[in-house]
């Protein structure tokens, strides 16, 4: 019980002023960045972070959180209004929101979407604070053995489930790995690879490399659209929209639905808890499900309340299950959590099983700021309700060099050397390349995050007992190398199953993001 | 529009007036390079400093974290940085052993003069739970009777492995040596049993009395009045003593009178009750050494670490 | 036989592990711990060349059969073709920043990168954009050093040459 006693305890923290101004300032700023089109979360919290750095833990995460929970639901109003998804993670709220607005009811079609992130929320963050404590035990028992093996878990289920190709998935994750060798070794500090350039004798540093690979990737796309006659964004400017409807009653129809509620909110979690897949994999997952389990399932895409209730409470439940892992694991679910991870590390706060009893007011004032930032992106969203047509449309050429100058800013003031910076620069090339190479992006990033980790726990485990067998007989450490490798053969059956499908007929959908 | 320019002006000439005219000294934010991560033992032991000093010299004192590679990054910076009173250094004894185990090319006293030392941590051989071992004595027979069994957790080539060394050289004893950088993995590794023994300090206090670590020694000349109960290696035969020891340094060529500044204000800040207390917290006491004493401290360091690194294979360079 | 995208871009991933490869020579040995810092290295670049090699093979395996329906895959919006030049002047714009930064210091080398990549992406034609140029540029530039510099402590570059 004392459980939700510390929890309505930091509640209260987050009430104060102190953390209140950071956790309403994220939430805003993640509406506006979710809600743009072309600057995804992922963007979004990157910018947010160099602010992070002269706050507190707890102020700084605040901020975050707020972006986070902010930009899972930003992103509907973008979908909803323009038919554009304002970030990956609300592609399938497009399918029936966009419908929904153009046939008239635009108003319903945002607040639909909006109740519908706040109740997904709120029943993510049950199972967020009741889950993450015995996952944590779980972890506890881990030695170097079964940390190995689950990094390496992770890293190839997430290499086979993103994009279209294992090979590519691997690859992109094997790169991720390669990147964290360069510079010194993790056990002696002798300098690997670095090519007698100064610059990469601290390494490349998961931020920076985050922060480059993710900048140009997304913001780049946007400067090949610009036409030089300065028309970018030439999207139809919509004609004046009322947003008003009745809150009540759009509250109703998502609250008259709980079974496909509750449903969604659970498949948002459980990718979540997966590793580096996020919302955008999220939310056509539950839409999907939502459509088959549907009575009514030729009805979808034309418009009705279904589709972007499933679309939207499994996104922003998504985001619990994103932060369950890094708290009890140290393993981001996705971009937005890896770039939380390393704000954390920054503070000095390793995140990982002993995270929970170490750094009880850090964890529990996560879980409040959570809370709390569900009920005040309503507030943010129903307050600056006639401002956000105006805001989604600013243009591009003012908006790309103001994030640009936040990214550099980002990477110099993590340890206050310019080194990072051309790390930062040299990234921002090769996320490009990936990009026109059609490599994703995603176990790129979980390479970087957990290869040190992963080349640590080998070596310690060679140390302590140099029997190389007791990887794979110890139970858990095993198993999870077992199902690494299934994970991997079962995404090429899948490919292959799908690449027969698709000779059939086309379908063509680029994933630059998760 | 005008008026805004103006401002930009009146901003630019000011910061580039200010680097003009640096007769008085400190005029500016000065910036403090800890070479280690925030939140770890050093960078908890310089913030605590850090406003401190603001207080004596008048300007803001900014910890920067330089971090990565053994803290050889932030060394390489902090050597390179103008002399001139801005930028300091805040090591531990680390800047000796990188030197001679090859890791940097810097020599701290080609590179730094130092200014002032701070604090000293003292070393505790920490067993973990599981472990049969009551006392260090226990420990010795047990390393004598099943040579390289014993686990012990440290950062390579850093002072939490030269403290376990030197007892280990003392009671003629081997290690087998895990690595496992940072006092908080190094603690995990013992509550889970994955290690043996590892150097830890005062601040795993708690987990002691609640009877999840054991202290086997501790490496001060006397017994410390917060554990009265743990031995020191001296009384117990072995005559070494290992410390944490933590200063502030300049780039060399540095104004003498800049470094007289900062050394009072040193002086002033670790003789304020607010520092004590704070180093308490952290199982660190208050040493305070002027740059002669500290420079003759530092250059006696230098080669102990030396021979020790001999000892354990790892000498690189003479 | 012609080699599609995947094929080059495996091909680039070969060369670059296979230089990798090559650095690792030299590595000292183990050092006090069963393997020494040479050995991860060379697994996960092995790994990397071999997917490469993977990569390059299933392209040269797909690309001939594939290849009358690739015009189809560009799915080319009318007139949308990629504004590549545009990609480049933001590259060059940002790689100069970056690399005077050290010299100009934070302030002055903003100041000027967010002015001048405004310019490139969307050259202003009346006086007016002219000045929400450069009032965007100079806002960004106060902005971000009195949040950082001066509210969050966190210090930002300092020009080499020009001192602030």
């Amino acid at each position: 019980m004392s459980h939700y006693e510390l929890l309505l305890t930091h509640i209260g923290t987050i009430l104060h002023l102190q953390y209140l101004i950071p956790l309403v300032a994220g939430t805003a700023i993640g509406v506006i960045g979710g809600a743009l089109p072309g600057v995804t979360i992922t963007m979004t919290v990157i910018m947010v972070l160099p602010f992070t750095f002269g706050l507190d833990p707890l102020q700084g995460l605040a901020a975050m959180t707020g972006v986070y929970v902010g930009g899972s639901a930003g992103g509907s109003i973008t979908a909803s209004l323009l038919g554009i998804p304002g970030t990956p993670s609300a592609v399938a709220t497009t399918f029936d929101g966009f419908p929904m607005a153009r046939k008239g009811e635009p108003g319903r079609a945002v607040w639909v979407g909006v109740w519908s992130a706040l109740l997904g929320g709120v029943l993510g963050g049950i199972c967020l604070i009741e889950l993450t404590g015995p996952f944590a035990s779980i972890a506890l028992v881990f030695g170097p053995w079964e940390f190995f093996s689950l990094f390496v878990f992770a890293l190839s289920m997430v290499a086979g489930l993103v994009g279209k190709s294992v090979t590519k998935g691997l690859l992109s994750g094997a790169i991720g790995l390669v990147v964290t060798v360069v510079g010194p070794d993790p056990i002696l500090g002798v300098q690997r690879l670095t090519m007698g350039l100064n610059f990469l004798e601290g390494g490349l540093p998961f931020l920076p490399v985050l922060i480059g690979v993710f900048a140009f990737a997304q913001l780049m796309p946007d400067v090949e659209q610009i036409r030089p006659t300065g028309q970018d964004h030439a999207s139809v400017a919509p004609k004046r929209m009322s947003l008003q409807v009745s809150m009540l009653g759009t509250l109703w129809e998502v609250l008259s639905r709980p079974f496909l509620l509750v449903w969604s909110t659970l498949v948002g979690v459980l990718i979540g808890v997966l590793p580096a897949i996020g919302g955008s994999a999220a939310n056509i997952m539950a839409y999907d499900q939502a459509k088959k389990f549907s009575r009514r399932p030729e009805k979808f895409g034309t418009g009705i309340p279904e589709g972007i209730i499933a679309s939207e409470s499994s996104n922003n439940a998504n985001v619990a299950g994103s932060l369950m892992m890094i708290m009890a694991f140290g393993i981001p679910g996705d971009a937005v959590t890896a770039v939380m991870m390393g704000a954390l590390t920054i503070h000095g706060i390793q995140p990982g099983p002993l995270f929970i009893t170490q750094h009880p007011g850090v964890a529990y004032g996560i879980y409040a700021a959570y809370i709390v930032a569900l009920p005040l992106m309503v507030l943010v969203i129903w307050l600056g309700a006639r401002f956000w047509l105006r805001i989604i449309m600013m243009p591009k050429a003012i908006l790309i060099p103001i994030v640009l100058v936040l990214c550099v800013i980002g990477a110099y003031a993590l340890s206050n050397t310019m080194n990072d910076v051309y790390v930062l620069a040299l990234f921002c090339v090769i996320g490009y390349a990936m990009v026109k190479g059609r490599i994703p992006l995603a176990p790129l990033i979980l390479g970087v995050v957990l290869g040190d980790q992963i080349e640590s726990n080998l070596i310690r485990a060679l140390a302590t007992d140099p029997d190389p067998w007791l990887f794979f007989t110890r139970p858990i450490s095993g198993g999870l190398i077992a199902a690494s490798v299934i994970s991997v053969i079962f995404a090429m059956w899948q490919h292959s199953r799908e690449a027969k499908r698709a000779a059939a007929g086309p379908e063509e959908e680029e994933d630059t993001d998760f | 529009m005008t008026r805004l320019l103006t401002l930009a002006g009146i901003m630019l000439l000011g910061a580039m007036g200010g680097n003009a005219f640096a007769a008085s000294y400190p005029d500016r934010a000065i910036k403090m390079i800890v070479p280690w991560a925030a939140g770890g033992d050093t960078d908890v032991i310089y913030r605590a400093l850090a406003p401190l000093l603001q207080k004596h010299l008048g300007q803001a004192v900014v910890v920067a974290n330089v971090k990565g590679a053994s803290g050889t990054v932030g060394e390489r910076e902090a050597a390179s940085a103008k002399p001139d009173g801005y930028t300091i250094f805040a090591p531990h004894d680390y800047i000796h052993s990188v030197y001679y185990a090859g890791l940097t090319d810097i020599k701290y006293d080609k590179a730094f003069d130092p200014v002032c030392l701070v604090s000293a941590t003292p070393s505790v051989i920490t067993a973990g739970a599981k472990t049969p071992w009551k006392s260090f004595k226990e420990l010795v027979e047990f390393a004598k009777a099943n040579p390289g069994k014993v686990k012990a957790g440290a950062s390579l080539g850093s002072t939490s492995q030269y403290s376990l060394a030197l007892a280990a050289k003392a009671a003629g004893i081997k290690f087998t040596y895990v690595p496992y950088d940072g006092t908080a993995p190094r603690m995990n590794a013992l509550l889970g049993g994955h290690i043996d023994i590892a150097d830890s300090n005062l601040t795993q206090k708690g987990k002691v009395d609640a009877g999840l670590l054991r202290f086997l020694a501790i490496m001060t000349e006397k017994r410390n009045p917060e554990m009265p109960d743990v031995p020191t290696l001296k009384e117990l035969g072995y005559d070494v003593e290992y410390a944490v020891n933590r200063g502030l340094m300049v780039p060399k060529g540095t104004p003498a009178d800049v470094k007289t500044k900062l050394g009072d204000a040193c002086q002033k800040a670790t003789q304020e009750p607010e520092f004590a207390k704070a180093m308490k917290l952290q199982g660190t006491e208050v040493r305070y050494m002027n740059a002669e004493q500290y420079t003759a401290f530092l250059a006696k360091d230098d080669k102990i670490t030396k021979d020790l690194t001999k000892d354990l294979g790892m000498l690189k360079r003479e | 036989m012609t080699l599609g995208r995947d094929g080059i871009a495996g091909l680039i991933c070969l060369a670059i592990s296979i230089w990798l490869l090559v650095l690792t020579r030299g590595l000292p040995p183990a050092l006090m711990v069963p393997i020494g810092p040479a050995v991860y290295p060379r697994v996960v670049i092995g790994i990397m060349a071999l997917l490469s090699a993977i990569m390059i093979v299933n392209d040269l395996l797909t690309s001939r059969a594939a290849a009358p329906a690739a015009p189809a895959a560009s799915r080319a919006e009318p007139g949308a073709r990629p504004n590549y030049l545009l990609v480049l002047a933001t590259f060059v714009a940002f790689g100069v920043y970056v690399l005077l930064l050290p010299y100009l210091g934070f302030r002055i080398a903003t100041f000027l990168f967010v002015a001048v990549l405004q310019v490139i992406l969307d050259r202003p034609r009346s006086w007016q954009r002219w000045l929400l140029v450069v009032a965007v540029a100079f806002g960004t530039t106060l902005a971000c050093h009195v949040i950082f510099e001066d509210y969050l402590s966190v210090l930002l570059p300092r020009g080499d040459w020009s001192g602030v």
